[in-house]
């Protein structure tokens, strides 16, 4: 597995994906949709799987003295990687702001999502629609990559919007929680996005196996 | 005793289709598989390595069915096709460090003699190389690793007459260390130089797969070259 992923590190991702990462750093950025940054850093996974195809990846991995379900194991083991390393740096940003910078005036004014818990938890969310939708999608023909890609478009940005504007809902303010507030609740909604990410990513690789075995190369 | 045998192969596009393949490599032998362009002999060889399904038939190496025993296969084959443009903007060195990590048998000695003798420069990207270095750069990959079996597809197109004929000396060479030979070509005189084995398709269907001396005596008339007779049949075939 190691040589695998090493081989998706150094020759079959785009530098783009890597410089993305940094993307999680919108987390800090004050009446912004912060659940963006989850968005670009899978924009640079897409530019890697662009530039993977056009370097002819996938028939050379397959042509590697490995299972082809270890090619498709090798791409996921990759988007996993990128994603979080994202969620680190949003996790960073998360803690700085529910603590030294729970107060600043700027966060508590703003209309848009606070980057808690819960915004980790819905970062993971979206996360896990790019592994379901484009990558799930990509292994339909391991080369077609702009109709999955415009699915999880737009699918992920209406999640973005319902994540962003929930706490206006009367009842769910609770879910804007600044600091430690509600933290067994932000807590929970974090699980539950760890929870949704395992699910939809553990599903779409055993769905990409199976597909990715029965197509002609 | 057979390296590779391929048996029954039936594959169906809506324009081509493969009709009942079957051959076998021998091992220690030179087999050069030969057809014209559209025959389909990239499709079998494909088929081969388990790159696209047949709808029926079965592929073993070393009396293993390929589909069951794939990893270990590949440990014990090298593959090498035309001038396919792999990582076209990494460097050769870059390329190949990430490649020999996958194979137990990687040969440092071998890749470095290859390297010398395809005149490759490591530091270079496949992007700036011509198309017949792009072809040496692919073998050098297929060479570098210990294997039983070496499966080359159309590996001299594209080639300049004297790395041609280098090439098929390295065939001659790796054939006495033991290795099954299969290159698939247009170029009969590819075939006349260095074959032991002749597999002939046609329109998808196996005319002729034996030995090339049989080959000679079944189908060669008195006084015909191995060119002469092929292109004679082929145009039989074509027009059948």
């Amino acid at each position: 597995m190691r040589n695998i992923m090493l081989k998706e590190m150094k020759l079959s991702a785009s530098p783009l994906a890597y410089l993305f990462i940094l993307f999680g750093l919108m987390f800090f950025l004050p009446g912004y949709p912060v659940l963006c940054g989850a968005f670009f850093s899978t924009l640079g996974l897409y530019q890697s799987f662009l530039y993977a195809r056009e370097a002819n990846d996938i028939v050379f991995s397959v042509l590697l003295p490995i299972a082809k379900k270890d090619v498709v194991k090798g791409k996921y083991g990759f988007v996993c990687i990128i994603e979080l390393c994202t969620l680190l740096l949003m996790t960073i940003c998360v803690i700085v702001r529910m603590t030294a910078l729970k107060e600043a005036p700027m966060y508590r004014s703003n209309a848009l999502m606070n980057a808690n818990l819960f915004a980790l938890g819905a970062a993971l969310f979206i996360f896990g629609l790019f592994n379901l939708i484009f990558v799930g999608g990509f292994f339909k023909t391991a080369y077609k990559l702009g109709r999955p890609f415009v699915f999880y478009i737009v699918t992920a940005f209406l999640c973005i919007g319902i994540f962003e504007v929930l706490h206006h809902i009367p009842g769910l303010e609770q879910l804007n929680s600044f600091g430690t507030e509600n933290i067994m609740m932000q807590l929970l909604l974090l699980l539950a996005g760890i929870v949704a990410w395992l699910l939809m990513t553990v599903l779409s690789y055993r769905k990409a196996c199976e597909q990715f075995e029965k197509i002609d190369l | 005793m057979s390296a590779v045998e391929v048996r029954e192969l039936v594959k169906q596009y809506p324009s081509f289709e493969l009709l009942r393949v079957s051959f076998d490599v021998r091992e220690n032998r030179i087999t050069g598989f030969i057809g014209r362009n559209g025959s389909g002999k990239t499709t079998t060889i494909k088929a081969m390595l388990n790159l696209i399904h047949p709808d029926s038939g079965t592929v073993s190496f070393f009396g293993k069915p390929m589909v069951m025993n794939e990893a270990e296969i590949k440990q014990r084959t090298g593959y090498s096709t035309g001038t396919v443009n792999w990582y076209p903007r990494k460097k050769i060195k870059d390329i190949v460090q990430a490649v020999k990590s996958f194979y137990d048998t990687w040969d440092e000695e071998a890749y470095r003699k290859y390297l010398e003798l395809f005149c490759l420069d490591e530091t270079k990207m496949p992007i700036e190389l011509s198309e017949g270095m792009k072809v040496k750069f692919n073998l050098l990959l297929a060479l570098s690793h210990k294997c039983d079996v070496l499966i080359l597809d159309e590996p001299t197109s594209g080639l300049d007459p004297f790395s041609r004929n280098e090439l098929l000396d390295i065939f001659t060479e790796l054939k006495n260390d033991g290795v099954a030979v299969f290159f698939s070509t247009h170029i009969i005189s590819d075939i006349e130089k260095c074959a032991d084995d002749i597999v002939y398709i046609s329109k998808g269907k196996i005319v002729a797969a034996t030995s090339k001396e049989d080959f000679i005596l079944k189908y060669s008339e008195p006084g015909e070259s191995l060119e002469e007779t092929m292109l004679r049949m082929e145009g039989g075939v074509s027009h059948a």
